[in-house]
């Protein structure tokens, strides 16, 4: 489903080839190729998260970029675990409260947040600070453990993931911002943009059964987050996804935006002292036109606020 | 009014009582914190007796005794739930018309109480506690009463009201499919439901004067106690108001003697008692029975005596019959065994004789791992918790089933300590593993356990396979929950008979992996 923007570009494109002469359509065609801008990355150290998000968010553009007057927005963090925030199992807590009051700022009409948890989803939501945190903040706390809200849709062209149970928020909301926390996984390699996603779906299971990595490409065949913001203040570096002790995170203080989730993984992959070519869902998720793996072709963008 | 008093008081206490034990038992998404409502489950006269083999306070069951040589058998109304459920269901009959009549007095029916309690603690003595006592504690079986039959009912109606809403809209409200039991398992709990309704809408406690262990031996005691409640003969006119009231037909107006073995202590008589003829009085000393002597004066220490010898006998030769029949059958090995009990039970054997089944633990798991069991502990352990991985786990942070535990059936211990009891094992099948069999990364295994006795080894093109260290694994079934392998799972957890103390791997401080720092990009 492609998103408003790539709609209304589609659309501006597709009129003005019209407008024009033939000979001139193809001409106008190739420059449109040739200058299909640069995906932006922004990357930021050495704030606090609140700092390190508004600095990104001005470089993108501010979050009315993304987050328009009216709109409904479904904040997708990584919640999956029992675990307090220093454990660095799930997004940070002040960085959904922090988003929230942004996009409300920006006159969201309502901001939802959920996640199809690991552990049991009461004592994740809770323990993880993010309950709290985000009704603080104004958001609507939703249970994703209830299997009603959840409607079966097709994946179009997906290659493992042809149908899945998806939660509504996900399919209803204007708005799908993607707020993973960057961590070691044992089975995946890593978690960040990409394999966050799997907490919008119901089975979890089907993944694992019909090759993972491909699955967590194929799920952005249905939707791409509008944004993906990537908590990565104290990424956990060994025994993830869901950790033992603060012990197993490493404070970098790093936050990473971009609208490319398959770029932001493959920086998030470094950032882990990982090549992203060994990551398959990254490469999977490049060949399937979902994003830019290559580094060298995205327009990263480093902020500093030591 | 000082007459309204006593009775006042009564239904004041048994409302609270009942209140917060129905909660406590009918929670279906951890509403009831634990606190007030699952401690009322420690002042129950069983689960109080049974606390004292697990070291618990003897307080508990001194008070009960203290009061009701006291009193009477005031535990009998005011804190027992099922004594309490009783005269609800009294009243629905009377108001339903199908109790009309008043009852009269009745004489106790001494050689089937007698009988039973005899039977009961025969049974106990020749170690069958863990069916004896589990199966006829009152409290135990409102347990499984509200937790079994009554909760799942709720479960209906809460998805019932979610359906047509949209969960969406309404914060707060939200469907539910917590998984259930077998439900064969809950036949002998609507049997006892059937049992204490038909008779409590018949005669009212005439389940706790005569079947229940309980109550007659609480009885046997009020009927040595201080206070009783007597009949002023002067005052009497014998209009038999009282009579009417009472839901125990204990007051004989002929003698003027109230039964006080079989009076609850409900007040109900003192209450519709126009001539204030009834009251508490010093009884210390005065026989059991009255001011006036039984028309059978002994024939409670007969029944006893006769019952006993035949009782002690059977019970003895039945019970070690029964436990030897049905113990749980060892699936791998004399350590391992089928079923898997909660971390803190100690190991089946302990747990199956100290735990009464009272399902307080099964309502109050955060994540429902804990279930009944049907025959996975023997017949001795039916309805008892046991962990079930196929729907949930134990969570790694989590002991609130030993928090509630009014038994010390799972003793409380420190977290750390939780978090380091063995309760199974984790034993893979690699040929069933899809990391193996489709060649494809998996470990959702690895991916939920807690303490990284599953981790992942390097394995064919860039692949990770799953490996158990089992001196790290402490059979919490995160991974036998999360493999998605069909149709048989790779990792399974085999429960230990006896519980173990795994070790607890200390790394250092994890180093940065960027190389250079800063922007690794």
């Amino acid at each position: 489903m492609p998103t408003r923007r790539e709609f209304l570009k589609s659309g501006l494109a597709l009129g003005a080839a019209v407008s024009l002469p033939g000979w001139r359509r193809l001409a106008a065609a190739e420059t449109a190729a040739a200058a299909a801008p640069k995906p932006i990355l922004v990357a930021v150290r050495d704030g606090t998260r609140p700092a390190m998000l508004d600095a990104a968010l001005k470089a993108l553009g501010g979050l009315g970029a993304f987050v328009r007057p009216g709109q409904t927005v479904c904040l997708k963090p990584n919640i999956g675990w029992d675990a307090p925030p220093e454990r660095g199992a799930d997004t940070h807590p002040e960085l959904v409260g922090h988003l929230t009051r942004l996009c409300l700022a920006a006159g969201a009409k309502s901001v939802a947040v959920f996640d199809n948890t690991c552990d049991q989803w009461q004592r994740c939501y809770e323990n993880s600070g993010i309950e709290q945190a985000a009704r603080a903040a104004g958001a609507q706390v939703v249970n994703g453990k209830d299997r009603s809200l959840y409607r079966e849709v097709e994946i179009p062209g997906g290659v493992s993931l042809k149908r899945a149970l998806v939660h509504s928020l996900v399919l209803d909301s204007d708005v799908l911002l993607n707020v993973p926390v960057l961590k070691h996984h044992s089975g995946t390699g890593m978690t960040a943009a990409m394999k966050n996603l799997m907490g919008c779906i119901w089975d979890r299971g089907f993944y694992h059964q019909n090759n993972v990595h491909q699955a967590i490409a194929d799920f952005l065949l249905l939707r791409k987050p509008t944004l993906n913001i990537l908590d990565a203040y104290h990424p956990m570096v060994r025994n993830g996804p869901r950790g033992k002790t603060v012990d197993d995170v490493v404070e970098m203080r790093l936050l990473l935006a971009s609208t490319d989730p398959v770029a932001l993984d493959a920086a998030a992959a470094r950032t882990l002292g990982l090549d992203p070519a060994t990551i398959a869902y990254i490469r999977l998720g490049a060949e399937l036109k979902l994003g830019i793996s290559d580094l060298e072709a995205v327009d990263v963008r480093r902020v500093s606020l030591a | 009014m000082r007459r309204r008093g006593l009775k006042f008081l009564r239904v004041a206490l048994a409302a609270i009582v009942f209140a917060g034990l129905a909660a406590a038992f009918l929670d279906f998404r951890g509403l009831v914190p634990p606190g007030w409502a699952h401690r009322l489950a420690a002042l129950q006269f069983v689960p109080a007796t049974l606390a004292l083999a697990t070291g618990g306070t003897a307080l508990v069951l001194v008070a009960l005794l203290a009061v009701t040589l006291a009193f009477g058998r005031v535990y009998c109304s005011v804190v027992c739930p099922l004594g309490i459920l009783q005269d609800l269901i009294g009243r629905l009959a009377a108001g339903l018309g199908s109790r009309r009549r008043p009852m009269p007095f009745a004489r106790a029916n001494n050689w089937l109480r007698y009988g039973v309690l005899t039977a009961v603690v025969a049974t106990i003595l020749a170690g069958g506690a863990s069916i004896a006592g589990a199966y006829t504690d009152p409290y135990s079986n409102f347990g499984r009463i509200f937790s079994g039959l009554f909760r799942p009912v709720l479960v209906a109606v809460n998805n019932a009201l979610v359906a047509p809403t949209g969960g969406l809209k309404l914060a707060g409200l939200y469907r539910v499919d917590p998984p259930w039991p077998d439900p064969a398992i809950l036949w002998p709990a609507l049997a006892v439901l059937v049992l204490v309704t038909i008779l409590a809408a018949w005669r009212a406690r005439i389940y706790c004067n005569t079947l229940c262990p309980v109550g007659t031996l609480l009885g046997w005691v009020a009927a040595r106690g201080a206070f009783r409640l007597t009949l002023d003969r002067g005052a009497c006119v014998k209009c038999a108001d009282c009579l009417r009231t009472c839901k125990a037909q204990c007051i004989d107006l002929r003698t003027g003697a109230i039964d006080a073995s079989r009076c609850v202590a409900c007040y109900n008589c003192i209450d519709a008692c126009e001539r204030h003829g009834i009251a508490y009085r010093w009884s210390w000393g005065r026989p059991a029975g009255g001011p006036v002597r039984p028309p059978l004066p002994d024939v409670g220490r007969r029944a006893f005596l006769a019952h006993a010898s035949w009782a002690i006998t059977a019970a003895v030769g039945g019970t070690n019959r029964l436990l030897a029949v049905t113990a749980p059958i060892a699936a791998d090995g004399d350590k391992a065994s089928r079923a898997i009990c909660p971390p803190g039970a100690g190991g089946i054997d302990r747990f199956v004789e100290r735990c009464t089944a009272c399902q307080l633990c099964v309502s109050a798991c955060p994540t429902h791992v804990l279930q009944p069991a049907l025959a996975e502990y023997g017949f001795a352990g039916c309805m008892k918790p046991r962990l079930d991985y196929t729907a949930a786990f134990c969570n790694f942070d989590c002991q609130r089933c030993a928090e509630v535990c009014p038994t010390g059936a799972i003793a409380r211990q420190t977290l750390a300590a939780k978090q380091v009891t063995r309760i199974g094992l984790a034993r893979l099948d690699l040929e069933s593993c899809i990391v193996k069999t489709k060649g494809t990364d998996c470990a959702a295994c690895s991916e939920h356990c807690p303490t990284k006795a599953v981790d992942t080894v390097p394995y064919g093109d860039g692949l990770r396979l799953p490996q158990v260290t089992d001196d790290l694994c402490i059979g919490c079934g995160a991974c036998e929950y999360a493999c998605p392998a069909v149709p048989r799972k790779a990792i399974k957890v085999a429960g230990r008979r006896s519980h173990e103390v795994a070790a607890r791997r200390v790394e250092e401080k994890a180093k940065d992996p960027r190389k250079g720092g800063g922007f690794p990009f």
